[in-house]
């Protein structure tokens, strides 16, 4: 399998020079972040860009930034990275855990968190992750400066988000407050170790001095149209123990609350027990996160 | 939709004009002549006979495009050995019968080179985890699993576990 003819290929080293290729380039022309998605679709001829530009050359969208209030990811960080920081732990460990455990460890030193988030395929992890950590998507385009898209916005179905055409994703935003007492994490199940998910979950817990929870977010992966929050679940742990039957009961009422597809993969049916199973032990993992001063 | 690239390919600086769209593995079987490394898959990504070194850095030479390891070092099975002496890995594997068809394995190396860098004193459920992006249709993983602990052990100087006795063969 072989991509289509390709015309021409740049390898910018900033974000100004990517963007000014992007705009000389204009249709057909694509950015290639780590391949991993990109590179199939093209083999696949499902896509067959004219122009690529490379990002793999461009320094400053790589790494990790903490401020005061948020920890800024730059979209060209890659699993591996993602998977070895300590920056993540605690509150945002749920983004170290799904990138742990993308693909094998080929695909974890080639793929970035930015191409998993525009690709946005149904089967991923990044989306549903970042979704229950409530990143904040900051886009740069040569017209129009740059713009903020929460997350739930950006991502709008299978292989679509809000990005233009003429945009480049430059960082991730994520709120990581140094409270103490904010767990997360996130789990998947899917056909083979490491494999696409069936279903992903991520949980944010937080807990207070005595240890109940005050906060929960919760987001399911894996399901059409795209990876989805489920609020009830922080209404149904608010003020209450983290106790497995509290866990059970949440994770339960976003299973039925969350519409699911059946597929070659999987019924809908088993969709739902996924979630409620996956939901139960997710919830419990970030809570116990959460309760051992994690998030600090 | 052509462009003059440099690689530097088990230590040796080749340029060629390639066109666009030649993947790595292509560039690396066809322009090289290096057939060590392996297609078993052909787009999916999945088998990762295909993996090579960049940078030092195992990946799928089916997932990258030849321009884009231009200026880069690329490392091949054919560059593990040093002259006539082995790898320790490729002794573990013959020595621990890793290995049936060999099709797989100049991929499996390659990405268990990168792998015991990293992790230095690995586990068995490590190992077998750092394998998955890597199929072998023959051997059913366990050998390959005790080559790569055994090649962590002659690394820190420990008996490494003996390999399974030789039968004799039946007169
Ligand atoms: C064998 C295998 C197993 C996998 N298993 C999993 C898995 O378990 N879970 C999972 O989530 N994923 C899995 N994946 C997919 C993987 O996560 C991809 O890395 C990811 O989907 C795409 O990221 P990338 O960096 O490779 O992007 P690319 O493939 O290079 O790009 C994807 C798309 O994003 C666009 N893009 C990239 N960066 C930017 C940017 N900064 N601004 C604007 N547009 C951009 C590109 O133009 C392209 O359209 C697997 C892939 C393979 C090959
Ligand atoms: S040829 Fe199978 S992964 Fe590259
Ligand atoms: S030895 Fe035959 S595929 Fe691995």
């Amino acid at each position: 399998m072989y991509p289509a003819p390709i015309e021409a290929y740049f390898a910018p080293r900033s974000i100004d020079e990517a963007l000014q290729c992007l705009a000389e380039a204009g249709d057909d022309a694509t950015f290639i972040a780590g391949g991993m998605s990109l590179m199939q679709a093209m083999k696949a001829r499902l896509v067959e860009p004219r122009v690529l530009i490379d990002l793999n050359e461009v320094e400053e969208l790589r790494g990790l930034a903490r401020g005061p209030r948020s920890l800024t990811v730059r979209p060209m960080t890659r699993y591996r990275e993602l998977a070895a920081t300590s920056a993540l732990h605690g509150a945002l460990q749920a983004l170290g855990d799904a990138a742990a455990t993308v693909g094998d460890r080929q695909v974890r030193n080639a793929g970035t968190i930015g191409g998993s988030l525009c690709w946005n395929y149904v089967a991923s992890c990044m989306p549903s992750a970042c979704l229950c950590l409530d990143a904040t998507l900051v886009l740069a385009s040569l017209a129009g400066g740059t713009r903020s898209v929460p997350i739930k916005t950006f991502l709008v179905g299978p292989l679509e988000t809000a990005r233009r055409d003429d945009e480049l994703l430059i960082e991730i935003v994520f709120p990581a407050s140094i409270r103490r007492g904010v767990g997360s994490a996130y789990r998947k199940y899917g056909g083979a170790v490491d494999g696409l998910p069936i279903v992903g979950i991520a949980a944010q817990v937080e807990v207070d001095e005595a240890g109940l929870c005050t906060h929960a977010r919760f987001s399911v992966g894996g399901i059409l149209p795209t990876a989805r929050a489920f609020d009830g679940v922080g209404e149904i742990l608010r003020g209450r123990p983290g106790t497995p039957a509290a866990f059970a009961e949440a994770a339960a009422a976003a299973a039925d609350a969350i519409e699911t597809q059946g597929d070659h993969l999987a019924s809908a049916g088993y969709r739902r027990v996924l979630i409620r199973t996956l939901g139960r032990d997710v919830l419990a993992e970030a809570h116990a996160r959460a309760s051992n001063g994690a998030g600090r | 939709m052509k462009k003059e690239i440099t690689v530097t390919v088990n230590g040796e600086a080749i340029t060629h004009t390639v066109p666009l769209r030649l993947l790595l593995v292509d560039f690396i079987r066809d322009e090289c002549g290096l057939t060590g490394t392996h297609v078993g898959c052909t787009y999916e990504g999945r088998c990762g006979a295909c993996t090579v070194q960049v940078d030092g850095r195992a990946l799928k030479s089916c997932m990258k495009l030849a321009v884009q390891a231009d200026g880069k070092e690329v490392t091949t099975v054919e560059g593990l050995a040093r002259e006539d002496r082995l790898h320790n890995l490729q002794k573990a594997f013959s020595r621990y019968h890793a290995l049936q068809c060999g099709y797989c394995t100049g991929g499996i190396l390659m990405n268990a080179v990168d792998f015991l860098n990293e992790n230095i004193n690995p586990s068995e459920d490590e190992v077998r985890r750092a394998l998955v992006g890597n199929l072998c249709r023959c051997t059913g993983y366990s050998h390959i699993v005790e080559a790569i602990l055994a090649a962590s052990a002659m690394r820190h100087g420990l008996k490494p576990v003996p390999p399974p006795a030789e039968t004799e063969p039946a007169p």
